[in-house]
């Protein structure tokens, strides 16, 4: 890096060192590599990929500003869709190009597509993975290809004042004729296929070999004239009164909530879908930025980062001693004990890896026929 | 003249269903950027200027608002000599295969805009120039070249070959004739398509999306990616801003050029 | 000048006259080559099957994915669906675009044809999210036109989401160009025709139909084909205003790329819907005549 005189590198030093004073150990507890004299050039950015919105915003307050405060490294923000990165990324990759981000924030299912491609660096050395919950680790891959930071719930949300008797007991709610017109569900179908497959009269165990309890639920979607789009396509429903019932992340009903929208969730009977996202960092970063890159997650396993990101995004995290949300204490979306966990439905993402594009595709025919 | 009352109410039946189709949600979306609200509704709820004021603070979208103007110029600088002369020699000439040549140019039609953009990055990545403007700025002349094409072609109308022929009589070298008699007899099609390269390079989103990154990021693809959970008015005053800009240019080239001279009929 | 002649007869000597023609095309061939050194890079992947185990594509060549696009049910719904789509698109859109673009040219007033220009530039400045939220206050269970249906007493109707709705969109969204492509054709009708047909006792509709019309023919032409090439190949309006459950070819080529990571299947797609919108416009030359377009030219 060139743009760097020695006053700068002092300058991030000190505040380095005054960062260390306010984020504490857990911060410091990174720089696995290299002894801290020699760390290699800081870039002046790291891009981080980021979901918009509330997302972000989460992001930045809880990991991005504070690691820039900790190493003097701004980082910037690319809100381009996960899915739609994943091309870019493949190609950077394929073309042993420097990829357009530094660190990935991802689903665990499409992170775990990219990591079996082998785009992805190596993880196992961040020290703070000695401290995080065993859910950091991703199925099915070799070692730290990436690391999962917290887990998320697909909840049924719903209209209060559609639901004078209170919460729908069960996702066949989605079925009833009483609805006909007034669904929504993910366009790909993500979130519903397991809810589905119990619904439909099977059991989480049939997955993957038998899921023609779930194509049965979804042929008896169609019939009830589902809408079909993405999280700001129900956001807006439920706002303009399109729509009483929906299959969403609790991140996104809570967010809606928020902003003044009636509207509340649920885990019916069945259970619900349980999810992971992570970080990974791309394949092919110059060598210094790549060790920051590194910086970046490793601090995103900290406490102090995740107790913000998280209270943002209303989620349960990895490390230690978090606290959930003052309004999500008790809440069915914000899983803390182990009976929590037990209502929530859990398929193995190797398994998920596998069969997602036949999963897609199978929703894809019902849906569009 | 009962018959041409009769031809005005069905004209004028299709134009205003035409209007109201065409500016019905832009009028919602311009009225709803008032709102004192948290929400785009319409009726806004009470009045404020909060949204403009809160995009006005936002350096991000004002600087991809201008690398948007700068992929539009480059954009429009590679169309105008490529379309102009293309749409000339289709017009002027008896091409052979010339059925073939169309449909090869109209490929950027014909391929879906997701097939150009995976292909587009894909050569970019490999010539090692994603990571600037231009290329951005070419990749929108290549899917929009048709409209440039079939503009000058279609403005050809105006071509007179007795008066090329007279300007090469008198003695006039070919490229002055070209520059003297050919291309201003097809400057309303250069016009035309040069607007419309302009505006949608403006507007283009879906092949930028595959070739910028987040240093570069252009306003369509910066607001399509904002939004996650929740649609503010935010977008709805940026809209409004886009549209006032736009008018703004459009009035100028007005000024400049005189918009009319390729639609008043002789 | 004189200087640049001599360039300019040195790179275009006469005798290479012939050629001139095809030096004026080049550039655009060239650009144009952009996306066919693209679609070159993308029919590699189309004959590779994808394996969800590595999520690499098969070493192996095979017609597999090609088999699975004429076979299965989806590719084959969506398909059809898009095509008669884009028809029925094409034929309102210039129904729509015809009585537009006269006015705007044949209006004395410079203010009106001012006006009619703008608008219809208007909507390209809203991007596709915004608009469609503008047609979800206008056209919604809740919006304006269901609100003034129920001040007589209707019930609120599903006016969007659904197979009209899409069509409705892409008609608005491909006005704009019908209109441009149609009023440079009307522009070279002389008015006198017109007038003359008139004078010799043909009502207005009479005029058009025998006049006005076969004369606009090449617009014609080249509006329907921006028409239909671009409304077979969108993927921005059924993807808002189809709620999910009307997805055209391109759709299932974004969910190809975007959200199965088959990128083999999407390239197979892809090329196919550049087959068929190339022989859809080959079609329309071979029965109009290539040099439809071409009106300056004299036979």
């Amino acid at each position: 890096m060139t743009g760097w005189t020695k006053a700068d590198f002092d300058l991030s030093r000190r505040r380095f060192l005054r960062g260390v004073g306010l984020a504490g150990a857990a911060g410091l507890t990174g720089l696995p590599l290299r002894a801290f004299a020699a760390e290699p050039d800081k870039p002046r950015e790291l891009i981080v990929r980021a979901w918009g919105g509330s997302w972000v915003d989460s992001l930045k307050a809880g990991v991005s500003d504070p690691f820039t405060k900790l190493t003097g490294i701004a980082v910037r923000h690319d809100l381009t869709e996960d899915n739609e990165i994943q091309p870019k990324l493949w190609a950077a990759a394929a073309q042993k190009r420097v990829p357009p981000i530094h660190v990935n924030w991802d689903t665990t299912t499409n992170a775990t597509k990219s990591a079996l491609r082998g785009v992805t660096e190596d993880l196992s050395d961040l020290p703070n993975l000695k401290t995080v919950s065993e859910a950091a680790k991703p199925v099915g891959v070799d070692g730290y290809p990436i690391v999962n930071t917290y887990g998320y719930v697909y909840v049924l949300a719903y209209r209060p004042g559609a639901f004078p008797d209170g919460a729908p007991k069960s996702w066949k709610v989605l079925t009833d004729p009483k609805f006909k017109g007034r669904v929504a569900v993910y366009n790909d179908g993500i979130g519903l296929h397991f809810p589905a497959e119990i619904a439909g009269g099977g059991k989480l165990e049939d997955i993957p070999g038998n899921m023609q309890p779930a194509w049965d639920f979804f042929t008896a979607l169609k019939a009830n004239e589902p809408l079909m789009g993405e999280d700001p396509d129900f956001t807006t429903w439920f706002q303009k009164g399109e729509i009483d019932v929906a299959c969403t992340i609790s991140s996104n009903a809570r967010e809606a909530k928020k902003n003044g929208i009636d509207i509340a969730w649920t885990v019916p009977e069945e259970g619900a879908t349980y999810e992971t996202d992570g970080l990974w960092v791309p394949k092919y970063l110059p060598e210094n930025e790549l060790y920051w890159a590194k910086q970046y997650v490793n601090f995103a396993l900290t406490q102090e980062a995740q107790q913000v990101w998280l209270d943002g995004l209303g989620l349960p995290g990895v490390a230690p001693g978090l606290k959930p949300p003052a309004d999500l204490v008790g809440d069915p979306s914000y899983p803390v004990k182990p009976e929590d966990y037990a209502r929530l439905l859990r398929v193995s993402s190797k398994v998920e890896v596998e069969h997602e594009s036949e999963w897609f595709g199978k929703f894809k025919e019902i849906m569009q026929g | 003249m009962k018959g041409d009352r009769s031809k005005a109410v069905t004209l004028w039946t299709f134009v205003v269903a035409a209007l109201i189709m065409l500016s019905a949600p832009t009028l919602v979306v311009l009225g709803a950027s008032f709102t004192a609200g948290n929400m785009i509704t319409f009726p806004p709820e009470g009045l404020s200027l909060k949204w403009y004021a809160a995009i006005a603070g936002a350096t991000d979208l004002r600087d991809a608002f201008l690398r948007s103007l700068i992929v539009a110029s480059i954009c429009t600088a590679v169309a105008i000599p490529t379309g102009t002369l293309a749409g000339i020699a289709l017009a002027k000439y008896r091409v052979r295969f010339a059925a073939g040549v169309q449909v090869y140019l109209l490929l950027p039609f014909t391929v879906p805009l997701i097939g150009s953009g995976i292909g587009l990055m894909l050569i970019f990545g490999r010539w090692g120039v994603l990571g600037q403007l231009w290329p951005v700025g070419v990749a929108a002349a290549v899917i929009n070249l048709p409209f440039m094409i079939w503009a000058v072609t279609a403005s050809a109308a105006a071509l007179d070959p007795d008066l090329e022929l007279a300007a090469a009589n008198c003695g006039a070298p070919p490229l002055s004739t070209f520059l003297a008699v050919t291309v201003p007899a097809v400057m309303p099609g250069i016009i035309t398509g040069a607007l419309l390269m302009f505006i949608l390079a403006l507007n283009e989103f879906l092949v930028s999306l595959l070739l910028v990154d987040a240093r570069i990021v252009t306003l369509p693809v910066q607001i399509y990616n904002s939004i996650r959970s929740i649609i503010t008015p935010d977008l709805a005053a940026i809209s409004v801003v886009f549209i006032a800009v736009a008018a703004a240019a459009i009035a100028l080239l007005d000024r400049l050029v005189g918009l009319d001279i390729f639609l008043k009929s002789k | 000048m004189d200087a640049l002649e001599a360039v300019a007869a040195a790179l275009w000597p006469r005798r290479l006259s012939s050629a001139v023609p095809w030096l004026m095309l080049l550039p655009a061939v060239v650009l144009t080559g952009l996306l066919v050194l693209g679609l070159w890079e993308m029919a590699d992947g189309s004959f590779r099957t994808l394996d969800t185990a590595t999520f690499l594509p098969s070493d192996d060549y095979s017609f597999a994915n090609y088999h699975r696009a004429f076979t299965e049910k989806l590719f084959v719904t969506v398909a059809s669906r898009s095509l008669i789509g884009s028809l029925i698109v094409t034929a309102a859109t210039l129904v729509l675009a015809f009585p537009y673009s006269y006015v705007m040219v044949r209006t004395r007033s410079a203010a009106l044809r001012k006006f009619l220009l703008i608008a219809l530039f208007l909507p390209f400045f809203i991007g596709q999210v915004v608009r469609a939220y503008g047609w979800l206050i206008i056209l919604g269970s809740q919006g304006m036109v269901n609100e003034a249906l129920g001040l007589v007493g209707v019930a609120p109707i599903r006016l969007l989401y659904n197979y009209p709705a899409v069509l409705f969109g892409l008609v608005q969204y491909m006005l704009p160009f019908a209109v441009l492509m149609l009023a440079p054709a009307l522009t070279a009708i002389p008015e006198e025709m017109e007038s003359a047909a008139g004078s010799l006792g043909a009502n207005w509709v009479r005029t058009f139909v025998h006049v006005v019309l076969p004369m606009a023919k090449p617009g014609f032409i080249g509006a329907g084909l921006v028409v239909l090439t671009l409304s077979l190949t969108d993927f921005a309006i059924p993807a808002i205003l189809g709620g999910g459950s009307q997805d055209f070819i391109a759709n299932a080529i974004y969910d190809q790329f975007f959200r199965t990571s088959d990128q083999g299947m999407g390239a197979t797609l892809a090329l196919l819907l550049v087959a068929v919108g190339s022989i859809m416009v080959g079609v329309v030359f071979a029965l109009f005549g290539a040099g439809t377009l071409a009106m300056g030219r004299k036979p």
